[in-house]
């Protein structure tokens, strides 16, 4: 079930009556039920999945809990990782290695062939299999006390609107609010539909409409202009941001509506002032996961310079390669990587101050540069492959003047795409409903009536479905 | 009490929101958008008021050979044996009964229509178009065909309220329904389904002259996976949507023609051989049997049309070159005489 469309519509506001008319000390059994119901929509047999993972670390967690010792917790917590990082392996990444299996052992004249398997790619499965992997490790680690209510623990692992992607919420932050009997709020009931009302904004009407314009730039770039090409890559960045955007704050606001406080996933990213600063507003919850289960293991920064470099970069590799299972999603971890260690390093080196006043001619030159760089890296984030990135690079730099096919932007994308990137802007280190909620009343009326309106009329019609779902 | 009076006049704002949205959209973005998403309605609008035959059909009436004398379509030629009739077209390629039933129900009442002639494709019965992956435009392209407001059917199309499931999970369906649905023969058959019988006709190819030949061998598979399914009454959905328009057609009126098409039985006989023969049999026995005990006409032209009356000899299809399209509508036009039995005349 997708969050666009009418049976998220139907099914929400039922969850959401269900949840508040029944006694607080069941409402986990209807949310959990919601949860398997809202996945098993999609493919029904991959439940199994979901099960597998939550009783494995369920039975993790209660095993380490009964271990003083880190040594004697090892052998759980590795349990726990390979169960995840298999299933993930299984379903996400085995084609991707067999497929580069048969390409070197042809390359080696060695004619045979790994199979393939005809699976589709659980929808969320990246997301939830980390969210359980945090929850061993922080087990392991002794920062939280394990769940013994299995009931409580599977609604951790599947609760409905960050099931499928994200927010990637820490077991310390979620399961308490989960369990806490919370009573109806107006102000969260209010706050969460601001949430809802703009990710569908973001989501149907920008991202949605300018997916067709990336796409026929990406599908057929020789066709087109430098400058067209340009266009489709200034698109294609505002439609990754918009249709992820997008789904984090229907799932925030989803949330929200019941009382539970999801943790914010985007802040402004493309008026980052440079890579670094991107990454910290951009996919909160995955590059913080990141930053705590990856980064700092391997020492974070306090190690030698090579180190971290390496740290830096490996971390970006292993992002990319969650992403998705082929080598142009490594070699975006790896650029983007490098770009964060050189830009670091010059800064470093050039004292330039990173803490900079906002909407000053400095920070919008800045982060002019910093959108310029990331929407070059999308170019390897969206192609399938390596030769699909060649060809838009070469037509990008290449296809100069103004001449030959011309991109067709509706008027409506104009003005819908500059509306959002000045409300983008005013949101800067802000949160849309708290934002909203301090406005007069006729201004955030007339908000509220133009996103209302554009989703009813202007929305995006091509099947495209949330990007990082398929991750 | 307060939260009461505070929500109140905010749900009259928001309604009065939705509805200068509806105004707004009704009169002037809404025929714009039927332009763009469901162009078949300007063919529906075009149908005449009064209409002896309305002839509905897939690409089966729009193709034809480069190299054909005449290049009529089946219901141009049809109206060849009707002259003094008004014979309208209201074809759409790659449709099929639950595409044609919202264009039927999207004709205004007020057009006159006396005879209904449909085609009868049996292998839009088959996993293999069920699952097909133009089903979501084309379900899409019918969303603001629907009888519903003009705010309410936009908001369906918005919020994907149609059959819109990706390229992928269609794909999946189809290879878990070949999968599924066992074959059953009344003699000893090796496979057990559709995806066994297609994985060994891989596998063993068609030899001529010793050699595997690859184009010949993917055709063969084709017409396993077109035609090797067997029709449950209970369960296939096209037969639900086939019901669907017999109760519309009953009600507006209308006298109902199945124009079950020709399949090409010499080249299925050919590649694969007689057990799939005896499949399209079974389908094409059970679906006039099925339609005519409803007291719809069946026009049966499966075995009408011969091998080399079929345009494409590489894939499976019910493009027929002029002499097949001609024998067809000469068929359909011979059992329209009980409906029309004076305006008939030899072509």
């Amino acid at each position: 079930m997708l969050f666009n469309t009418l049976d998220y519509i139907l099914f929400l506001p039922i969850v959401i009556i269900g949840y508040y008319l029944l006694n607080a000390k069941y409402r986990w059994a209807l949310l959990l039920i919601a949860s398997y119901y809202f996945y098993m929509c999609w493919k029904p047999e991959y439940v199994v999945l979901i099960l597998a993972s939550t009783l494995i670390d369920y039975f993790a967690g209660l095993q380490m809990a009964k271990r003083d010792s880190k040594k004697k917790r090892r052998p759980f917590l590795y349990m726990s990782l390979a169960a995840n990082l298999g299933i993930l392996f299984a379903f996400k990444y085995a084609n991707f290695f067999s497929e580069t299996a048969t390409n070197i052992a042809h390359s080696m004249d060695f004619m045979v062939h790994f199979p393939l398997f005809d699976f589709l790619l659980p929808v969320g499965i990246s997301f939830y299999t980390f969210q359980t992997i945090s929850y061993s490790i922080d087990v392991y680690n002794d920062k939280i006390r394990p769940e013994r209510h299995l009931g409580h623990f599977a609604l951790f692992v599947s609760f409905f609107p960050q099931l499928v992607a994200g927010p990637i919420e820490r077991f310390s932050s979620l399961s308490p609010q989960l369990k806490r009997p919370q009573s109806f709020d107006y102000e969260n009931f209010k706050n969460g539909l601001r949430m809802i009302l703009f990710g569908l904004f973001a989501k149907m009407v920008i991202a949605d409409n300018a997916a067709p314009i990336a796409d026929v730039i990406f599908n057929d770039p020789e066709l087109y202009n430098s400058f067209n090409i340009s266009l489709g890559l200034f698109f294609y960045s505002f439609q990754l941001y918009c249709d992820f955007f997008g789904y984090s704050l229907i799932a925030i606001g989803s949330a929200l509506i019941m009382g539970i406080k999801l943790m914010d996933n985007f802040n402004s990213p493309y008026l980052s002032v440079n890579v670094a600063d991107f990454w910290r507003r951009w996919h909160i919850s995955l590059s913080t996961w990141f930053r705590d289960y990856i980064y700092f293991p391997m020492g974070g920064n306090r190690v030698r310079k090579m180190k971290w470099i390496f740290n830096i970069v490996a971390v970006f590799v292993i992002s990319g390669f969650w992403h998705g299972a082929s080598f142009t999603f490594i070699f975006w971890g790896l650029l983007v990587g490098l770009l964060y260690v050189i830009e670091m390093t010059i800064n470093k080196a050039l004292k330039i101050r990173t803490e900079i006043k906002p909407f000053s001619a400095n920070h919008l030159l800045r982060a002019a540069k910093t959108f310029i760089i990331i929407s070059f890296t999308w170019i390897f984030f969206r192609s399938l492959t390596f030769a699909d990135s060649w060809i838009m690079f070469d037509a990008l730099f290449s296809n100069g003047g103004l001449d030959g096919k011309t991109l067709d932007i509706s008027m409506v994308l104009w003005l819908t795409l500059a509306g959002f990137i000045v409300l983008d802007w005013v949101l800067y280190n802000k949160r849309f409903d708290t934002w909203v909620g301090r406005q007069p009343f006729v201004l955030r009326w007339v908000l509220y009536a133009m996103m209302i309106f554009s989703i009813m009329v202007f929305t995006g019609v091509e099947e495209i479905p949330f990007i990082y779902f398929q991750f | 009490m307060k939260i009461v009076k505070h929500i109140v006049p905010r749900i009259f704002l928001l309604a009065a929101i939705l509805f200068a949205t509806s105004y707004i959209y009704t009169e002037y973005l809404y025929e714009d958008d039927l332009q763009e998403h469901s162009p078949i309605i300007n063919t529906i609008r075009e149908i005449p008021l009064e209409t002896d035959i309305l002839y509905v059909g897939e690409s089966s009436n729009i193709m034809y050979a480069e190299d054909d004398a005449d290049k009529r379509t089946i219901s141009e030629m049809l109206a060849g044996h009707y002259p003094s009739l008004t014979v309208f077209d209201l074809s759409k390629r790659a449709s099929h009964a639950g595409i044609f039933k919202t264009f039927l129900a999207a004709i205004p009442e007020d057009k006159e229509i006396k005879t209904l002639v449909m085609t009868l494709n049996i292998r839009s019965f088959g996993a293999n178009w069920i699952h097909s992956s133009l089903e979501t435009p084309l379900a899409k392209n019918n969303v603001l065909l629907g009888l519903e407001h003009p705010i309410i059917k936009r908001f369906y199309l918005s919020f994907k309220a149609y059959d819109n499931d990706n390229e992928q999970v269609r794909r999946h369906n189809m290879l878990a329904q070949w999968d599924s649905d066992e074959l059953i023969f009344p003699y000893d058959f090796p496979y057990a389904n559709t995806n066994e019988w297609d994985d060994a006709m891989a596998a063993t190819g068609i030899k001529l002259g010793g050699g595997k030949i690859d184009p010949v061998t993917d055709l063969a598979c084709h017409y396993i996976k077109a035609y090797a399914f067997q029709i449950d009454t209970l369960t296939n959905p096209r037969i639900q949507d086939f019901n669907e328009i017999i109760a519309l057609a009953n009600e507006r009126g209308w006298n109902v023609v199945f124009n079950l098409l020709g399949e090409n039985l010499e080249k299925a006989d050919e590649l694969v051989g007689k057990d799939l023969l005896f499949l399209m049999e079974q389908n094409h026995n059970l679906v006039v049997d099925y339609f005519e005990r409803q007291g719809v006409t069946v026009v049966d032209n499966f075995s009408a049309v011969s091998n080399q009356y079929f345009i494409d000899q590489d894939w499976t299809s019910e493009h027929y070159t002029e002499e097949g399209r001609s024998h067809v509508a000469g068929n359909v036009a011979k059992h329209l005489r009980i409906f029309h039995p004076d305006a008939y005349q030899e072509d």
